[in-house]
């Protein structure tokens, strides 16, 4: 077989496989990838988070229908889950006890969470203030100062202002570990503050 | 013991189909090419098949993500959550656990707080599931076949209910299904309040009426019975079959199952059970005694029982000896009730005449066991089921009387009794109203049919029996906007559509209390259930005279006397026809016959040799004055003269699934013998039809597969092992014992031989290594594990024509054995098997692909994308539980049962093994969740889909290695034994061996 040949076969091979492949490399497609062996890739099943052809909103998570009760979201204790006591007033002290390792555990979360706007000492001069200049409440205003537990509580959970609600991405008992942090943040502020005025003296 | 096991007739005469079946994997034809086709044209076929699909658009499917808009609080995509509610079924509720993926209900499990359950559940709840996303659900409210909306119904509703004020109710007519629900009772006795004339029918194909009736004859009252299985010793059945068909068969085998285990554990004795039946019943496989008698002779049985008691009054009515039956026998089973007064149990079955049930009642409280072993309850808030009611109706609609039907629920056009020709009465209403959860034989006659809300997705409430209260609470908001029978009834009551949330609650002020009513209404729906709400137990008079009916009615069968008698059972899947459109359940197995997708009528060996006739072939059934053709099948162990058909089957508008399977039994069923008649015959129809049975599949010939033994066999030997060491016994036991590291077997039972390995072995010594075991003394042979494995695992329907190939995929099977003569009364076992997950396991070796391998907790696991089908290892599994997709068959679910997958489980696609994984799923859920927690697995946070269903908790599932685990102190038993443990492939699930309980007095007398 000469060379010529051989280049001859070699060409035509690859002509046969190039239809089937499509073009596999340096062509614009704005059609999915090929996948030859589907292997179970694509089940018959529905995830989380995906479309459905059956409902009419195209999804496939349904949200819970009012008025039911899943095990373990029965939410008697009221104060723990709204800030708000029997009466409807927001309780003035936390309901949880509170200890080194709550705010350890609210720090934690704090940093997640909120430091992004509020800062870590939460003056209101987080990335998002010194980005975009978007105005972000200060911790140490006589308003927020005069915040009862229960209201702080409400605020992380249903937002205010500009501010979202965090109740979905942070359960209760963790916003309750930020109240606690936020207080010993509003605590050591006075101290804070008169070391900050003492060091640039 | 050494017994004969066999699994059917034609395993034991050997006849060629079997050896066939035998020594081939699958059936003939079920694994070959199809003739004609050589392997190289098969080759290009395959090979253009596959290049067509190359180029026809293999491109990765577009997936999107669609979040919440409006993301709720509680959900966290990816973790299940939980809800309890009930399903109300008949005049029972069952307090269920349903796991929800965001909001869809996908696995449905009992709630351990809830006294119907206790934790457990059946096949008909298991699959109750698949009724919610069955694709041939209505979809719209119809008017006379054309799409309405549910506004126009309420219009014409008013129209219609204007009329009817009128002339309060006289022309209005309602036929329900019997219920025990606050809220629904509440509505029915508003309803009459304002149509004072409305003729209501309360009707059950299946029923407890005549149980009811007796009641009511014996004690004057209408009250509701509690079985206290847990509390009984001696349990005589009357052609009942408490542990199956039964509504409440959950709470009696976790009672029957707990004292039938007790022998090992040495705790209340082990109990007995005697059955006097004349078609073959699952309680009656659990017997210890069996007695084969027709079910109109029952009646002549009670008396002579009755007077042998000495129960007074019935001495004038025990006649001389019954024919067929041995005295000694009567004379055994009266001594042994007699001796054990107040823990004796006596059940007369559902389809058994009001007079047995009155003498039932009485025997009950003649041996002491009223209050002890049954309970009475008052019936509260509940519809009695009347077949007169529905005849008086019927007559109504005849004469013209009735302007308005409204049919709540229930489907009478197929199931009410042949006589009363429903559908013909039906046509003569002008106007007729049926709600329904697809357009079946009733809505496609009516002039309205409206979607029915599947308990699932609608508010509700129920009774169980013994009184607990509990709120069917929705999962998911209804698929196709279908109305609950507590709304189409708040709309004839109140002449406006209410949300039945609304009704419910409204129902539920008073019981809960209006002060702080959302509080407590809001922990019913946590619970499950309203703690306190149980009935007192009614402690009845019993007339004197209770006896004096049998006579009567043992005489008065319906029909002619003489000929065979018919006996009508309601089907352990579709129950009276309601889930003939579960896949699921068409093919689950009949426990006995081992049946799929078929009912053909039984027969014993004698009655089918007399009859000249053989299984699959057709017979014309001719049963006063009415036929029927449907296939034999041969079940050893009826009563000779006895022709058994079920109910349910032949459905004309069931949908894609249960349409035209089986044979419509309802067609030759009167009002006057809703259970049993005599003087039917039987002519051989000159054809035949083929039936799918699985009871030869999977065989394991000849080899000691089940074990059994003795209450006093397994005592005796218990107590030569605690005898004090020495001797030569001594010095044996520890050899036989070194292979394995188990216990050394029982000594009635065959010794295990000695192993050794060829290969280095695993130790398997670290982490959680996970094992089995399943009691076969516990195990009624129920099928739940069956079908709570299917809704776990995603286990496909294949199709009748498949089941007979033997290409059926259920993960676990429930293997069923007679022994003893066929002839005569043979007994039974059955034995769950699923994977064995061998430590040394032989699918493994010969897989070429690594395909299935063992991972480091000891499960043999499959990967399920490195199969490529070769089934090498299906072929090399001594126990046969390996299934193959020999199709595709999820290929095209409908969009609407996608829903019903379990998302942690793959579904499989065609040329894929695949077999039982011991749910490794729920095994990594639960080492996940352990983990977040910060703790150890503890033992029972893993249970299998099969354990947490089984309703006899007959399997235990742990870790090995914790020497504190139930399933550790289950190994220990002496009666645990491994499957085909000579061939040293170690399952890591093992079987308890079987424990009978006979009475010595018996031996020998049949």
């Amino acid at each position: 077989m000469t060379g010529r040949t051989r280049r001859v076969l070699g060409a035509l091979a690859l002509a046969s496989v190039v239809p089937i492949a499509g073009c596999a490399r340096g062509c614009t497609s704005s059609r999915p990838p090929i996948h030859l062996n589907p292997s179970m890739d694509n089940q018959p099943k529905v995830l989380s988070q995906t479309s459905s052809d059956f409902f009419y909103d195209g999804a496939s998570m349904r949200p819970p229908v009012p008025g039911t009760i899943a095990i373990g979201g029965l939410k008697e204790d009221t104060a723990f889950f709204t800030g708000k006591g029997a009466d409807g007033q927001f309780v003035a002290a936390s309901p949880v006890t509170v200890d080194e390792a709550l705010r350890e555990r609210g720090r934690q979360r704090y940093t997640i969470y909120c430091q992004p706007c509020h800062d870590a000492r939460g003056d209101g001069k987080g990335i998002l203030f010194q980005r975009g200049n978007v105005p972000t409440a200060t911790f140490h205003q006589d308003k927020i100062l005069k915040y009862t537990d229960g209201q702080i509580f409400d605020v992380i959970t249903n937002g205010v202002g500009l501010m979202a609600g965090y109740r979905w991405p942070i359960p209760p008992a963790d916003r309750w570990a930020i109240v606690a942090y936020v207080r010993e943040l509003q605590r050591r502020r006075p101290a804070a503050a008169a070391g900050a005025q003492a060091s640039t003296r | 013991v050494s017994r004969t096991y066999w699994r059917s007739l034609a395993q034991i005469e050997d006849r060629p189909e079997y050896r066939d079946a035998l020594e081939r994997e699958f059936t003939e034809g079920a694994s070959e090419l199809p003739a004609g086709v050589t392997r190289r044209e098969m080759m290009m076929l395959l090979g253009a098949s596959l290049s067509l699909a190359g180029l026809a658009g293999c491109r990765r499917p577009v997936e999107e993500i669609v979040p919440f808009v409006t993301a709720p609080e509680e959900v966290v995509p990816g973790i299940p959550r939980a809800y309890a509610t009930t399903m109300p079924f008949r005049r029972s509720a069952y307090g269920l656990v349903v796991e929800s993926h965001e909001g869809r209900p996908t696995k449905i499990e009992g709630n351990p707080s809830h006294p119907s359950t206790l934790g457990a559940s059946s096949t008909l709840v298991q699959a109750s599931v698949l009724g919610l996303y069955d694709p041939d659900r209505s979809q719209s409210v119809t008017e006379r076949g054309t799409r309405k909306s549910w506004a126009d119904f309420v219009a014409a509703w008013e129209k219609l209910s204007a009329a009817h004020a009128a002339d309060g109710g006289a022309g209005l007519a309602v036929i329900s299904e019997s219920f025990s629900s606050p809220t629904l009772a509440r509505l029915a006795a508003e309803l009459r309040a304002r149509y004072p004339k409305v003729q209501w029918a309360t009707y059950d194909a299946v029923s407890d009426e005549s149980r009811l009736a007796g009641l009511r004859s014996a004690t004057g009252r209408d009250l509701d019975l509690m079985l206290r299985f847990d509390r009984a010793a001696v349990i005589l059945t009357l052609d009942a079959d408490p542990l199956l068909t039964d509504p409440e068969m959950i709470r009696h085998a976790r009672g029957f199952a707990g004292r039938r285990r007790a022998a090992a554990s040495g705790e209340p004795a082990m109990n007995r059970l005697y059955a006097v039946e004349g078609v073959y019943s699952l309680t009656g496989a659990m017997a210890d005694h069996r007695l084969r008698l027709e079910s109109r002779q029952i009646a002549a049985f009670v008396a002579a029982l009755a007077g042998r008691l000495g129960a007074p009054g019935a001495a004038s009515q025990a006649g001389d000896a019954l024919p067929g039956v041995d005295p000694r026998w009567i004379d055994a089973l009266a001594k042994d009730l007699l001796a054990h007064r107040g823990s004796g149990l006596v059940v007369a079955g559902e389809r058994q005449p009001a007079a047995v049930h009155a003498a039932v009642c009485a025997l009950n409280a003649h041996l002491g066991n009223t209050g002890r072993t049954v309970s009475y309850f008052e019936t509260r808030d509940a519809a009695l089921p009347s077949v007169g009611s529905l005849a008086s109706v019927v007559s109504a609609m005849n004469a013209g009387a009735i302007q308005t039907l409204v049919v709540l629920g229930g489907n009478p056009v197929f199931d009410a009794p042949a006589d009363l020709d429903f559908a013909s009465a039906m046509a003569k209403v002008p106007h007729s109203i049926a709600l329904g959860h697809s357009v079946d034989e009733t809505s496609a006659k009516a002039e309205w049919h409206i979607p029915r809300a599947h308990y699932l997705e609608s508010w509700g409430d129920a009774r169980a029996v013994g009184g607990p209260l509990s709120v069917v609470q929705p999962l998911i908001l209804p698929l196709f906007g279908g109305r609950s029978p507590v709304e189409v009834l708040g709309l004839m009551v109140g002449g406006k559509d209410r949300p039945g949330y609304h009704l419910v609650r409204e129902t539920w002020k008073p019981i809960v209390g209006e002060e702080d009513f959302d509080r407590g209404w809001n922990r019913v729906l946590h619970d499950g259930l309203l703690a306190g709400s149980e009935l007192p137990e009614v402690a009845p008079e019993v007339r004197g005279d209770a006896f004096a009916d049998l006579g009567k009615s043992g005489a008065a069968a319906a029909g002619s006397p003489g000929g065979l008698e018919v006996v009508f059972l309601p089907s352990p899947s579709l129950h009276d026809g309601r889930f003939a459109n579960d896949g699921w359940l068409q093919e689950l197995p009949d426990p006995l016959t081992k049946i799929t997708w078929d009912n053909p009528a039984l027969v014993s060996p004698k009655t089918a040799e007399t009859l000249g006739v053989a299984s699959e072939e057709v017979v014309r059934l001719e049963y006063g004055g009415r036929s029927l053709e449907l296939p034999v099948w041969i079940l050893p162990g009826m009563a000779d003269g006895v022709v058994a058909v079920t109910l349910g089957y032949g459905r004309l508008n069931a949908g894609r699934i249960g349409t035209g399977v089986g044979f419509n039994a309802y067609t030759i069923r009167t009002s006057q013998a809703p259970g049993f008649g005599s003087g039917a015959s039987l002519a051989r129809a000159g054809r035949t039809h083929a039936l799918s049975a699985t009871q030869n599949h999977g065989s394991m010939e000849g080899r000691p597969i089940v074990r059994e033994t003795t209450l006093a066999e397994l005592e005796s030997d218990q107590a030569a092992r605690s005898a004090p060491a020495g001797g030569e016994h001594a010095e044996d036991a520890p050899q036989s014992r070194e292979g394995g590291g188990t216990p050394g077997p029982l000594g009635v039972f065959p010794e295990d031989p000695h192993h050794f390995s060829l290969w280095k072995e695993h130790a398997y010594d670290q982490g959680h290594q996970w094992g089995m075991t399943i009691d076969l003394n516990a195990c009624i042979g129920c099928n739940a594990c069956m079908t709570a494995c299917q809704s776990e695992n995603n286990v496909p329907v294949v199709g009748k024509a498949q089941v007979a190939k033997g290409r059926e995929m259920h993960w676990i099977r429930v293997d069923r054995y007679f022994s003893g003569d066929p002839g005569e009364n043979p007994e039974m076992v059955f034995q769950p098997v699923p994977c064995m997950h061998c430590e040394d396991a032989p699918c493994e070796q010969v897989c070429p692909v690594a395909a299935t391998v063992h991972d480091g907790q000891g499960l043999n696991v499959m990967v399920y994308n490195r199969c490529i089908g070769t089934r090498y290892c299906s072929n090399n599994c001594p126990y046969k539980v390996r299934r193959f997709n020999f199709f595709n068959f999820t290929k095209d679910t409908p969009a609407i049962l996608k829903l019903a997958m379990n998302p942690d489980v793959t579904v499989r696609a065609r040329g894929v093994m695949e077999k039982c994984t011991y749910c490794t799923q729920r095994i990594n859920r639960a080492r996940i969740d352990a983990k977040v927690a910060g703790r150890e697995l503890r033992d029972g946070d893993v249970r299998t889909a099969c354990q947490q269903a089984c309703p006899a908790s007959a399997i235990e599932f742990g870790n090995l290695r914790d020497q504190s685990s139930r399933v550790v102190k289950a190994k220990a038993d002496p009666r645990n034994y491994a499957l085909l443990a000579e061939l040293n492939t170690k399952p890591r699930t093992t079987y308890l061996a079987k424990v009978r309980n006979p009475n010595p007095e018996l031996e020998g007398v049949a």
